[in-house]
């Protein structure tokens, strides 16, 4: 394991647009399921009260899929998905009020739960020896990267509020 | 690749236990841990993250006749598919707050550009204080999510010292990212300094897990304000996710190596 090449990453899954369509949109199926469980444990709101919301979020993200699979855009599918789910919730939008109310009984935060269980199972060896490999100094400056990127847009945003209120 | 890929006994073996743990993970709740005038946030998905690494076949062994590799790989692209859900939740927060986002929409655009902070605390650590060679420009580019991986991937190849720091960046962010995230906002918050509206857009950095840590942690410490928290940063997160890439690959990237070649002139 000591040579690079071993340690490079598998980046296969970014190639979205080679995906079946058929069998994302019943692995989103499952996502679902798990995640109106989730919704359920945090909030007590049952699974026939979070049908409607569950199926306009499904609907939404197959929408995206199909958009990032036949559009010849450079937009990922995750940008798609966002702006229908954006469309259909402005106010004016026909239905827009039953959406937006639907879609509130649905915790936002049980939504991200199962992909992190994903992501904590999937971690391959490959990815712990580049972590242990990188050292502290990579620890480090992944650190200042995330306090950059956030604090640089915390400051530019405070100061153009500022200016423009 | 065939539907037995996805309805194998297998995959269905990791789709249970993923149940197992969201279900432990949302039953814990959150939890806020008050340190003097701030609090830490710890949230369920920060628990089903931890206990997914615990049950890793790489660090426990005994699992690993039910999480071979290829059902490991097959959860890295369940990945993908199980934030997509919430991605559309979050866009369907931005549509009800579409006149506050409306009219913060010039620090909404601009705040994209504050993402470039990435190289002003970054850059200076790892030339000046760590020492460290090319792999900076890889580093500290960008937050180092998958496509900022892939940009790296294409230009310099993975193997190259750019692709050794990408890829370092990486595999430390998706390992305590979302803790950091979780972490960071409410300490800034506390300081006293900031408008909200600013905290919640800059949660939209182009990654699920740290806008979900981010607006978890903003909305637990100001939950009078979670309608306007979610509906700026949804607005954000869909900013970066369109801007991201060209913000690399046309500024960032050629800002980074500039700064590099000025600094380090001998290493090229």
């Amino acid at each position: 394991m000591a040579n690079t090449e071993n340690l490079t990453l598998d980046i296969e899954s970014v190639d979205e647009r080679k995906a079946n369509v058929g069998e994302t949109a019943l692995l989103l199926l499952i996502a679902c399921v798990i995640g109106t469980i989730a919704n359920y444990v945090a909030t007590g709101v049952g699974a026939l009260e979070a049908f409607p919301g569950m199926a306009i979020l499904f609907a939404c993200s197959v929408a995206g899929l199909l958009m990032a699979r036949f559009v010849p855009l450079a937009l990922p599918s995750v940008a798609w998905v966002s702006l229908f789910a954006i469309v259909i919730t402005i106010p004016g939008f026909p239905g827009s009020a039953w959406v937006v109310e639907q879609a509130t009984k649905i915790n936002f935060l049980s939504l991200a739960t199962p992909a992190l269980a994903y992501g904590g199972l999937a971690l391959s060896a490959k990815e712990f020896a580049i972590a242990r490999k990188s050292g502290w100094k990579i620890v480090i400056v992944a650190i200042c990267v995330m306090l950059g990127t956030y604090l640089g847009s915390v400051v530019i945003a405070d100061l153009t509020l500022r200016f423009f209120s | 690749m065939s539907q037995s890929r996805a309805l194998g006994a297998d995959t269905f073996v990791l789709h249970g236990i993923v149940l197992a743990i969201v279900i432990v993970a949302e039953a814990i709740g959150v939890l806020r841990i008050p340190i003097g005038i701030a609090a830490i946030v710890l949230l369920p998905m920060l628990y089903a993250f931890a206990m997914g690494i615990a049950i890793n076949p790489n660090i426990t062994r005994a699992t690993a006749r039910y999480l071979t590799p290829r059902v490991q790989k097959f959860a890295g692209g369940m990945i993908t598919i199980a934030i997509t859900p919430f991605v559309a939740k979050f866009g369907t927060t931005v549509g009800p707050q579409i006149d506050a986002i409306i009219e913060a929409g010039p620090a909404l655009i601009l705040q994209e550009i504050g993402n470039l902070g990435t190289i002003v605390i970054a850059f200076p650590v790892a030339v000046y204080l760590l020492g460290m060679g090319r792999e900076t420009v890889g580093a500290v580019y960008s937050i180092d999510r998958e496509p900022n991986l892939a940009l790296i991937a294409e230009k310099y190849g993975l193997d190259s010292p750019e692709g050794a720091g990408v890829m370092g960046v990486y595999a430390t962010g998706t390992l305590i990212g979302t803790f950091i995230f979780a972490i960071m906002p409410t300490l800034i918050h506390a300081m006293g300094v900031f408008d909200i509206r600013a905290l919640a857009m800059s949660c939209g950095v182009g990654s699920g897990s740290m806008l979900a840590a981010c607006t978890g942690a903003l909305t637990t410490a100001v939950p009078e304000q979670k309608d306007l928290i979610l509906g700026l940063a949804g607005a954000s997160n869909v900013l970066t996710y369109a801007t991201g890439l060209y913000v690399g690959l046309f500024i960032a990237l050629p800002l980074t190596q500039w700064l590099f070649r000025k600094a380090r002139p001998e290493l090229y």
